[in-house]
């Protein structure tokens, strides 16, 4: 029982599910809405909205597809003395997100060159599954990486000063704590610092094909025909086991504080509580390795670039965490309010003039990344001023899973999909064969449609297209 | 081999069944007792991670683990054979539960430190998750679910 109320926008009304309390959104067109309406995502949306100290509405992205407890796609945000903090409302990958770099090079004139980049690549940045990174760090330098995030990566050689001020919140949550991070936690990701990972994690070489806006491109530093190259990770094994002991921790907390929930997934805490701040802390420290993480790939990345193409001089266009729970200053009802904003598939979308943006962005808003399944387009957006009345100041993350992984590997066989691949004249390396059939295009929905919506709803405004001539996948 | 592994490990055909979710996997798992499908649930789990036709069952591990419930446990339990492989670099093929009680598993795992040359992997899983999980004890035999995050 959805409400259409325009173009782009459906309301679940509180009457749709007992227990809302407040009302559900999602954006999507006549297209989308009906590939949304398939699986579990507007119980989900519902679901969520039955959590307590929840304030605005229960959002759901265009891209938004069924997740666990949480719909993948999925916002919302909390009263921070009466709401609750929900580790499955960030999710197990805490921090996946994606960055963007931009090469001094155009595509046209390195055409020879991509597919010894890719190679070089394919060497230097560890990748698939279970693979091990290229060091082994000690618990006290671990405990550095999780406390400075992409700061620490930088001040050992991983990187540039200016690097930070391109990433979310400078690449490091100031409030991270490693002593709440577990030793199982810490064990699962010690050696994976500097890897890609697998499933749908990629790194793209790709070429800006279009731009929509071409002195937002600017100022964010591509133009046309630009190779640029997107790397889509997150914080690993350290983040799954540090959400799963958190879930463990609030399932048992809920009892204390006396919350029942309709999906246990959905278990949560009040913000206030010792297990609620711990966990924040201990989230933000899974956060900071993830910010680390993307942080070494850019350094392998110049350096391969350097190799390959004689110039390592790479920029940071942005880095945006997809999987984060954080205390954000937003307008709820007229009043200005500090919140804790989930989001879990979804991307924070600053408007220019915010002022947590670094000073070099803040007369044109933040980019936001939003990476396309394999072989299709890629966007880059920015945040506006609408994101910040409607959606806590949040947007897509990319297309949103359409088919299951088996469903995927039925349709497709490696061999298909790489010809497929050649024949559109991308290259491709992948560690595993079923890895790579599980997420190829059309398991995904069109991102450009996802994008479309987002646009034309105005919580983000489309400034660049890119589209991929190398894939690395794990 | 000698001991308990000989009578009670989960060997059947097919005990397990991968089940789809738009974007991850889930498993169903059956045995004639809880016992038994929790141990079936384990070798599915391995199977989404490892091809286990070549893991080699030549160490030993205990574990031990509490929840507060059934449905707890059953995460807990495939969360700690997860552990094992993604902390310690351990690939189980063989499950021995000695004891399932109503909040604690007691149970020996057989296999081997993983090795990147001899075992295939698969998928890596992040995490077990509470995602219409299904613990039913009944007549004519045990059936649990659970879904991963992958």
């Amino acid at each position: 029982m959805f409400q259409k109320i325009d173009q782009y926008r459906y309301i679940i009304p509180t009457s749709y599910k007992k227990g809302m309390r407040i009302e559900g959104m999602v954006y999507a067109d006549d297209d989308l809405i009906k590939q949304i309406e398939k699986d579990q995502t507007k119980e989900q949306v519902a679901n969520v909205a039955t959590l307590p100290g929840l304030v605005g509405r229960s959002l759901a992205m265009p891209d938004a597809h069924q997740g666990y407890g949480f719909c993948i796609g999925g916002v919302a945000a909390a009263d921070p003395d009466e709401g609750v903090v929900s580790a499955g409302g960030v999710g197990f990958d805490i921090n996946c997100g994606v960055r963007l770099l931009a090469a001094p090079v155009d595509a046209k004139d390195v055409q020879q060159k991509i597919e010894p980049l890719l190679n070089q690549l394919f060497r230097d940045i560890p990748c698939g599954t279970g693979r091990k990174g290229l060091l082994e760090i000690s618990t006290s330098k671990l405990d550095g990486v999780l406390r400075d995030g992409a700061q620490w990566a930088v001040k050992n050689n991983y990187g540039r000063e200016e690097d930070c001020a391109r990433i979310e919140e400078f690449g490091k949550l100031p409030e991270a704590d490693p002593s709440l991070v577990s030793a199982r936690a810490k064990e699962r990701g010690h050696h994976q610092l500097g890897t890609l990972g697998s499933g749908n994690h990629f790194l793209e070489i790709q070429r800006v094909t279009d731009v929509f806006d071409e002195e937002i491109a600017r100022k964010f530093g591509v133009h046309e025909d630009q190779l640029v190259v997107l790397i889509h990770s997150g914080s690993r094994g350290l983040g799954h086991q540090v959400c799963t002991d958190y879930l463990d921790i609030m399932q048992d907390g809920m009892k204390r504080y006396g919350i029942s929930v309709i999906d246990r997934q959905l278990a949560c805490v009040p913000i206030t509580s010792s297990e609620g701040q711990r966990y924040l802390k201990a989230m933000a420290a899974a956060a900071n390795f993830a910010f680390a993480n993307r942080q070494m790939m850019t350094h392998w990345v110049r350096n391969a670039f350097m190799r390959v193409l004689g110039t390592g001089d790479v920029k940071i266009v942005y880095d945006v965490c997809h999987n984060i729970a954080k205390m954000e200053e937003h307008e709820i009802d007229g009043k200005r309010r500090r919140v804790l904003v989930h989001r879990k598939g979804a991307t924070r979308a600053f408007p220019k003039g915010h002022p947590v943006l670094p000073e070099e962005l803040r007369d044109v808003g933040q980019p936001v990344l939003i990476p396309g399944s394999m072989g299709t387009s890629s966007y880059i957006l920015v945040g506006t001023e609408q994101a910040m009345k409607e959606t806590f100041g949040s947007s897509c993350h990319g297309a949103g899973r359409a088919k299951s992984r088996t469903q995927a590997k039925k349709e497709t066989s490696a061999e298909q999909l790489l010809k497929e691949m050649k024949e559109k004249g991308i290259v491709v390396r992948g560690e595993s064969r079923s890895g790579l059939t599980e997420e190829k295009p059309d398991a995904y929905k069109d991102v450009s449609r996802v994008v479309d919506v987002v646009h034309g709803a105005g919580i983000a405004r489309k400034v660049a297209k890119l589209v991929p001539l190398a894939v690395m996948k794990g | 081999m000698s001991g308990p592994f000989n009578s009670y490990v989960s060997r059947v055909e097919a005990p397990y069944t991968i089940l789809e979710h738009p974007a991850d996997l889930g498993i169903e798992a059956r045995g004639a007792s809880l016992v038994e499908a929790f141990q079936n649930a384990a070798a599915g789990l391995i199977s989404i991670i490892l091809d286990p036709t070549l893991i080699e069952p030549r160490e030993e591990r205990q574990i031990r683990v509490t929840a507060s419930d059934r449905d707890q446990l059953l995460v807990k339990w495939l969360s700690e054979i997860l552990y094992l492989y993604d902390g310690e670099g351990f690939a189980s093929k063989e499950f021995f539960i000695r004891r399932l009680g109503l909040t604690d598993v007691e149970a020996s795992v057989r296999g081997e430190p993983f090795s990147p040359v001899r075992h295939q992997t698969r998928l890596d899983v992040k995490a077990v998750t509470y995602h219409q999980l299904l613990v039913h004890e009944g007549e004519p035999g045990a059936l649990v679910r659970v879904y991963l995050d992958i």
